[in-house]
């Protein structure tokens, strides 16, 4: 891993709708393994630059690179094959599958030579991770909200080439215990695997946790960068979360 | 009429097996639906595809005994149309910015109907043809039925069981099982839904054109010959629910059960009157049909 080029680099995104700009000249870089929090208060464009970056939305301007490669307006599922990784904030499982064939999805889709044995043994071990073992021959659908998000962060790790993977708000409305789980998952993968996350989220604890650098999103734009101890001492930061008055 | 057990048993065989191709029709239009969202009014016009493709086969190629095989050219004739004109023709409903996607699919899909429909008028004329069928009566039990109306409930029935097998056990299928659930996902999964949509499609007006070519011998070859059977399929979609697949399938069997129980024992000129009946007390009794989901978007 070289030390210094960015896994990814988002330059410029900008996005609007109709007189709205949800997105203004938004710019981050990741490094290798890293482990960002993305913060800021609500309808600050959080989701909006996550959807520029995973190809759900093409940007009126700027450009992303994923390890040097410009993917920009790429298509959702090639952004994927190249290992850009997303999860939803309202979890999206497929709930007339069962939790297996979530993982399988996934993996068949990215053609691994492996084929379906290697893709049941990911699996398996994902499904012990995250502790839904038991429910694996369920369907998804009968899954309470926070479990969802955990199938739906391991649906990613089954895209072998995943090397950065955003997740939307993912501790949001779910139980303490399948908050660690998700945690140590994420953890285990960082370090085991050396895969970047790119985290959103209200939840400072977590993000205090997991995440040496955090940047800030205010109306649009990116607001500030650092620890999170550092930005929460910035007077904007403040102010976007308290409002002016505190300033 | 007189009523008889022998007579009722063979009206109940005769309105199943006539079912079960009706469900053909309805499982391709649900199925679509169920994966690209939209309604292919076209389907009917695939029907009459491999009508005239069954009967090009046995009359100038084949000959009769090899309406079977027939019958497979009918089915990969259609699905290659299908495919080819599935990115031309309804891709763009979703990979260009678009207001109102289900008006341009229904509009899209009528001009088809009406182009396809011509095409058949200018190659082959306004007239009606009928593929020799060689195939002798069959006795089921003491109740004689006609050998290819027999022949092709029979192919129905294993082309039913090998869809089922596609969805159920392949890639392919569990990857439009995704789809049908959410096609968001299933594209940040990394699935090419675009790929996917010209499969559905593809596969669905096969199952429209293989229909076609097993009633060809019974039910003729000519331009329009896709509108009854389609409208049967549209009916039977309102009795199963829209994007149901057992709906489509026991909507199919229900459909042609009421219509010839109706023919033999109420009065047969009016057969097509009996399934809009049926439509009629479902949309009283259950509007959403009866396997449909309240509150789907349509």
């Amino acid at each position: 891993m070289m030390a210094g080029a960015p896994i990814l680099e988002a330059q410029g995104l900008t996005k609007r709708y109709g007189g709205l700009i949800a997105n203004n000249d938004v710019r981050m870089t990741l490094a290798p393994g890293e482990i960002r929090g993305l913060i800021g208060p609500n309808g600050a464009g959080k989701t909006t630059f996550v959807n520029l970056l995973t190809g759900l939305e093409t940007p009126d301007a700027g450009s992303v690179r994923l390890d040097g490669t410009d993917i920009t307006g790429l298509l959702p599922h090639r952004i994927a094959a190249q290992g850009l990784v997303r999860t939803f904030q309202v979890s999206r499982v497929f709930a007339n599958l069962t939790v297996r064939e979530n993982l399988l999805v996934p993996f068949l889709a990215a053609g691994s030579p492996g084929g379906v044995r290697e893709g049941q043994d990911r699996a398996a071990e994902l499904l012990d991770l995250s502790t839904l073992t038991p429910l694996a021959d369920e369907l998804a659908g009968v899954l309470s909200g926070g479990q969802r998000m955990l199938l739906q962060a391991c649906a990613g790790f089954m895209i072998p080439a995943v090397r950065v993977y955003v997740l939307d708000e993912p501790f949001a409305g779910i139980n303490p215990v399948v908050k660690d789980t998700l945690i140590a998952l994420i953890q285990g993968e960082n370090v085991g695997k050396g895969r970047a996350f790119l985290i959103v989220s209200h939840e400072m604890e977590i993000v205090r946790r997991l995440c040496p650098l955090v940047t800030v999103m205010i109306q649009g734009r990116v607001a500030a960068e650092g620890t999170l101890d550092e930005v929460a001492r910035r007077p904007e930061v403040i102010a976007a979360y308290l409002g002016r008055a505190a300033a | 009429m007189i009523f008889s057990t022998e007579l009722l048993i063979q009206t109940v065989i005769s309105g199943l097996m006539v079912g079960v191709l009706y469900a053909l029709m309805a499982l391709g239009i649900t199925f679509i639906y169920s994966i690209v969202k939209t309604i292919n009014w076209a389907m009917g016009e695939f029907y009459m595809i491999g009508s005239y493709i069954q009967f090009v086969a046995v009359h100038f190629l084949l000959g009769p005994r090899w309406w079977w095989l027939a019958a497979l050219i009918s089915m990969a004739g259609t699905f290659l149309i299908g495919l080819l004109l599935e990115p031309i023709l309804i891709k763009p409903m979703y990979s260009r910015p678009m207001q109102r996607r289900d008006d341009y699919a229904t509009v899209v899909t009528i001009a088809l109907l009406l182009l396809l429909r011509s095409l058949a008028v200018a190659l082959g004329g306004p007239y009606q043809y009928r593929p020799e069928s060689d195939l002798s009566v069959i006795w089921i039990g003491p109740l004689p039925q006609e050998g290819a109306r027999v022949a092709a409930s029979v192919c129905a029935l294993l082309a039913l069981a090998a869809f089922w097998i596609v969805i159920k056990k392949t890639w392919i299928g569990l990857a439009l099982r995704a789809a049908a659930q959410n096609r968001i996902a299933v594209q940040t999964s990394g699935v090419d839904v675009y790929r996917l949509d010209a499969v559905a499609f593809a596969i669905g007006v096969a199952l429209a054109g293989l229909a076609g070519a097993l009633l060809a011998p019974l039910f003729m070859v000519f331009p329009t010959n896709g509108a009854v059977t389609s409208v049967k399929g549209f009916e039977i979609i309102v009795i199963g629910g829209l994007g149901s697949i057992p709906g489509a399938l026991i909507g199919g069997l229900l459909l042609g059960l009421v219509e010839s129980l109706g023919a033999a024992f109420i009065s047969s000129p009016y057969q097509n009157v009996y399934g809009f009946l049926l439509v009629i007390l479902i949309l009283i009794v259950k509007p959403n049909g009866l396997f449909g989901e309240r509150g789907r978007e349509a």
